[in-house]
């Protein structure tokens, strides 16, 4: 409480020293480096550190428009609900000990939105809106590795916290991983883990197996980590190919894939792609003849695809029907906001605001390398998805994945967000995770916290 | 503000058009359009991140210059030769690229990156030119559309090594200006009220050159020519001249300014779309420059203030702006083809006659 | 898989990916090669198709921003995927009327520029329209139950029924506006503009009955290609653009004002896509527009072009 009060008496002075400096010449202030902030200062000022006024400001940039819309609207009224319980109490904030229900060190939390229309150099120009004009001392969104991949640069350079939400992509927190942002979403080299012993134990030994993936990035690191894994589980990649970016008829590759006489097929498609390439596989009979594989899950695209997805295999990173007492928490003040039950994309949304909220309280200050040294290792067990650990060296989250199964089309519940069943909670250490030296967090360079 | 003459109305009495006119003879001076532009660098970013209510800010303010280059140059294609490219994403995206991967392999020094962005873009427009300008009109604006969407699928699939494919190119590096002077190095005092920044001053900086530029370009006997080419053809083909020769030039010193941009972007973003090369680029710089106003220097400028502004700003407040630009895209096209700064100069006109009406 | 299997799948392959092109391409072709129109809003044509078919075969929901405000939740007639190909071509064709009249007409006298200018504005305004109401979000667009499934051709190869069904659509579409244009009163006088469009403009009589209703069939197949690709397609505002462009690139290569041009450019398009698909997927997107490009420099009349819409 002390602290608090010294805070915000900083911030008054702060402000009174600043009073004679409009909007760009405190920016221009801001350039200089100096000790913009006053010598009462505890920390000099860096990115947008300190805050003026008692309000902090938090920046949600989502799809609101484009093909991850709908993930972008769940993960928005996961923030919102993040930033409401964050001022009035409700959800985990009365179950994490770090939070108090009555803002964060002291400040009110405000928000302000934006639209990534997830296309990278949108999102990067509204990231930066926020941040040189809304003054948000972190921001949170992306539902696309391009997406977050371009933010997570942006908030480097400007020394402002970036939590990703929705990124399943090896690169973000491999070769394009910073000090600024954080992951808790798992990759596609856990996804490989995870799925290649059920899989395997599911359809048998020394099968042949096919992919298909999206050729971009996301997509080639999928196929990359699948083919890794699975050929290490002995079984055998017959052909991997690549389907061009903005087609959405599959039926030559499918037929391809048929032809090729394999047993097992990999679909590493995303979204509104996955349910496409899954409807027209089922709609050619291919899995009559193979077993078919989307590696990651997400709602729409079980929507879109419908009864097709009926055994299919993939993972996803959480679920509402869980039953942990985190999940129950949170899928029930989610609902009664909303009338809806909560995404994946929607807890990390929502976890990512939380974890953030409470590395500053345990900091005791909104300085973002204090905050950063406090989220890394940083480990926690009440996200609903058991025991979590957000890696130092890479900044990203060691944690359990579900594998799952699709259900048939008279089993699917949407009204409750059902589509598919859980038929593993994968576990790290135990069945996924990687250390420092291995895997994407070999080629990972975090870069400085700004205060070197 | 500055090529545009006015026709003075015979109204006007001989003290108002002794006045005028030496208003009009300064206004007709190539360096009254660049004290202009540079009178525009230190006013509009006060203005514009103080307004009242959704306010700018600074790297906006940039973003704005660096837009107002490529569609300055857009329009001495557009405007001055009346050829309709669909395709200078290519340009913007491909100079873009050329100044990440030098600044990655090689040394980002800021002019340099400029220098080989704007290289690329001159070579790239030289070969798309040849193969386009083969074709006149609605074929011009296809194969343009074409090439574009091409140079937009190698760079996402079969060069994707290179340029990291969807996911951008994040290798950029960006070194001191000159090797020494850092680009966020601020001024003190009253400097730093009007300069920022050094990087503000390199933005500003080249934006001022690309309208010293283009003013020279539109008034020298080349620039007269390009606009009787948009005109009438088949006349300045009479006259023995070689039309396609006018047209490659002005083709290629389009791409040169949009390769300016590109680099610029670059050093602005340390980051590479490859969005930068989809047609969406190519049709935000056609509408930019159609709906500041086409055939002018300054009718560009006003147009990427407007885009960007409602792109950035507006976009918050009203979820379907883009449907609001469209239509307003469309209301120009039909009605009001010269523009905003076309409705900016007849509102002006209007009113001096006014005035001197009221004088007689 | 034995080498006849091989030609007929990728035949069958090439055929589907050309239908949509195909049906796109000819009123693109038809309204250059005659009215000397350059119309990006033919895209739009296109999208009437795949939202007003999904209104009439199952079932609309309107989840934009601009619903909302006004109450709209959802529309749909459920009639089934036939009710839809009957009918939608006949209101794109009435909505391709109201463009000619309202749109193409004041814009026939005004260089070609403006008139690509329009029509890009027109078609920005239509995908916008959608998305404030309908949403930006992709929706399935169901295949009627008697299509779903594979067919097996014995030792020839099983294949997607939707695909054998589109070919068998385009072709009896195709074949009867091309009767309808060789053995009709209008027709004739598209001939006459396509082989003279310089007289057609001189005597003034582009504003005339036979080039409204050629403009209106042109639409009504774009309409029809909508309904068709609707399936198969990705069902978002967006995707107006994506078919726009090789569309155009069809009539390029194809030729100018005529049917059997935009078949034989689609055709070309097609085997080009499917065959880099097939052995060099990443090119794939990249070879359609570098045959367009070759075609154009070697033969810039496109293949079966008649004439010249240069000047």
């Amino acid at each position: 409480m002390t602290e608090n009060n010294t805070q915000s008496r900083r911030d008054v002075l702060k402000t009174a020293g600043g009073a004679g400096m409009v909007g760009i010449a405190g920016l221009a202030g801001c350039l200089e480096g100096g000790g913009g902030g006053g010598g009462d200062s505890e920390y000099p000022s860096l990115g947008n550190y300190p805050i003026e006024g008692d309000t902090a400001t938090i920046g949600f940039n989502v799809p609101q428009t484009g093909p991850y819309q709908e993930e972008g609207a769940d993960e928005l009224r996961a923030y919102e609900l993040a930033a409401d319980h964050l001022n009035n109490g409700g959800g985990w904030v009365d179950m994490w000990d770090d939070l108090s229900g009555d803002g964060v060190n002291g400040y009110e939390i405000d928000y302000v939105t934006g639209d990534t229309a997830t296309d990278a150099d949108t999102a990067r120009e509204s990231a930066s809106r926020m941040i040189e004009r809304d003054d948000v001392i972190m921001f949170g969104g992306g539902s696309s590795s391009a997406t977050a991949i371009a933010q997570q640069g942006l908030a480097q350079q400007e020394k402002v916290l970036y939590m990703c939400c929705l990124t399943h992509s090896n690169d973000t927190t491999g070769g394009d991983c910073v000090r600024y942002g954080f992951r808790e979403m798992f990759n596609a080299y856990m996804t490989g883990q995870a799925l290649a012993p059920i899989v395997k134990e599911e359809f048998g030994d020394g099968l042949d197996f096919y992919q298909l993936y999206a050729d971009y990035t996301w997509g080639q690191t999928v196929e990359q980590s699948i083919r890794d894994f699975f050929e290490d589980a002995g079984w055998n990649e017959i052909d991997s190919v690549p389907t061009p970016l903005g087609s959405d008829d599959y039926s030559t590759f499918l037929q391809d894939a048929r032809d090729s006489g394999a047993d097992v097929l990999f679909l590493d498609h995303y979204g509104l792609d996955g349910s496409n390439s899954v409807s027209q596989a089922v709609d050619q009979g291919i899995n009559e003849d193979m077993e078919i594989v989307v590696p990651l899950y997400n709602v729409p695209m079980a929507a879109g695809a419908g009864g097709s997805i009926e055994g299919v295999f993939g993972t996803d990173g959480w679920d509402a029907n869980l039953d942990n007492e985190p999940t129950q928490v949170f899928a029930e003040s989610f609902e009664e906001e909303y009338d809806s039950t909560p995404s994946s994309p929607a807890r990390l949304a929502y976890s990512g605001t939380l974890n953030y909220a409470a590395a500053v309280e345990r900091a005791g200050t909104f300085y973002p390398p204090e905050v950063i040294r406090e989220l890394e290792g940083h480990e926690w067990s009440n996200g609903g998805i058991g025991d979590e650990i957000m890696r130092e060296c890479d900044h990203q989250t060691m944690r359990d994945i579900l594998v799952v199964r699709g259900l048939s089309e008279s089993e699917q519940d949407p009204d409750s967000g059902r589509y598919w069943e859980v038929v593993e909670q994968s576990s790290y250490p135990d069945a996924v995770g990687y250390d420092c030296e291995n895997g994407p967090a070999a080629e990972c360079e975090l870069g400085e916290y700004g205060d070197e | 503000m500055s090529e545009q003459t006015e026709t003075p109305t015979s109204a006007e009495s001989a003290d108002a058009a002794g006045l005028f006119d030496r208003w009009d003879a300064l206004r007709e001076r190539e360096s009254f359009s660049i004290l202009g532009a540079i009178a525009f660098v230190v006013v509009f970013p006060m203005i514009f991140t103080n307004l009242p209510a959704y306010n700018g800010y600074m790297s906006l303010v940039e973003l704005i210059y660096i837009w107002a280059i490529f569609a300055i140059g857009f329009d001495l294609l557009l405007g001055y030769t009346g050829l309709l490219s669909f395709g200078h994403a290519v340009f913007w995206g491909g100079s873009a690229y050329a100044a990440g991967l030098f600044s990655a392999n090689f040394y980002g020094e800021p002019l340099l990156m400029v220098l080989v962005a704007t290289a690329t873009a001159v070579v790239l427009a030289l070969i798309i030119g040849v193969l386009s300008l083969r074709r006149g009109g609605i074929y011009f604006a296809i194969l343009t559309l074409a090439f574009g969407q091409m140079m937009y699928f190698l760079a996402l699939g079969p060069l994707g090594g290179i340029t990291g494919g969807e996911d951008g190119f994040t290798g950029v590096s960006v070194e001191p200006l000159l090797g020494v002077i850092g680009l966020d190095q601020g001024f003190a005092g009253v400097l730093g009220t009007v300069f920022h920044d050094i990087s503000y001053v390199l933005f500003a900086g080249f934006f001022v050159l690309a309208v010293a530029v283009a003013v020279r370009i539109v008034r020298s006997p080349y620039g007269t020519i390009f606009q009787a080419i948009a005109e009438n053809e088949q006349r300045v083909r009479f006259l023995g001249l070689n039309v396609w020769r006018y047209k490659i030039t002005a083709f290629v010193l389009s791409g040169a300014f949009a390769g300016v941009a590109g680099g610029l972007h670059t050093i602005h973003a340390q980051y590479v779309a490859v969005g930068s090369l989809f047609w969406i680029t190519s049709g935000d710089i056609v509408i930019i420059t159609v709906l500041g106003g086409i055939g002018s220097v300054f009718g560009p400028v006003a147009g990427t203030v407007a885009f960007l502004y409602i792109e950035n700003i507006v976009s918050g407040e009203i979820a379907f702006w883009l449907l609001v630009l469209g239509t307003l895209f469309v209301t120009v096209v039909w009605l009001f083809p010269a523009g905003i700064w076309g409705i900016v100069s007849s509102a002006r006109s209007t009113v001096r006659e006014q005035l001197s009406e009221d004088d007689s | 898989m034995s080498v006849a299997g091989s030609i007929v799948g990728f035949a069958i392959q090439t055929l589907a990916v050309s239908s949509i092109y195909i049906l796109v391409a000819i009123g693109l072709s038809i309204t250059l090669g005659t009215l000397k129109f350059v119309n990006f809003a033919h895209a739009a044509m296109y999208l009437a198709g795949v939202y007003v078919g999904l209104a009439v075969a199952l079932e609309l929901q309107f989840s934009g921003d601009l619903a909302g405000s006004i109450g709209l939740e959802s529309f749909g007639l459920d009639l089934g995927f036939l009710a839809a190909l009957a009918i939608v071509p006949i209101v794109t064709f009435g909505l391709g009327l109201l463009m000619e009249r309202f749109v193409a007409r004041p814009f026939y006298d005004r260089p070609d520029t403006d008139q690509i200018l329009v029509t890009f504005g027109i078609l920005l305004i239509v995908q916008e329209l959608i998305r404030a109401f309908v949403g930006g979000r992709s929706i399935t667009f169901s295949r009627p139950d008697w299509a779903e499934g594979a067919i097996s051709l014995g030792p020839l190869g099983t294949y997607a029924s939707w695909r054998l069904t589109i070919i068998g659509i385009t072709a009896v579409l195709v074949l009867a506006v091309y009767l309808y244009i060789e053995y009709t009163d209008v027709g004739l006088a598209v001939r006459a503009g396509t082989e003279d469009a310089e007289m057609v403009n001189l005597l003034g009589i582009r504003a005339t009955r036979p080039f409204l209703v050629i403009f209106g069939v042109g639409s009504g197949l774009a309409g029809a290609a909508g309904v068709v690709g609707g399936p198969v397609f990705s069902v978002v505002p967006e995707v107006g653009v994506g078919v726009l462009v090789p569309a155009f690139l069809v009539v390029v290569v194809g030729g100018v004002g005529s049917i059997a041009g935009s078949v034989v450019g689609g055709l070309l398009i097609g085997a080009v896509e499917v065959g880099l698909q097939m052995n060099a997927p990443t090119w794939s997107s990249v070879g359609i527009y570098a045959l367009a490009a070759v075609v154009l420099l070697v033969r810039p009349a496109g293949l079966m072009g008649v004439v010249e819409v240069d000047e």
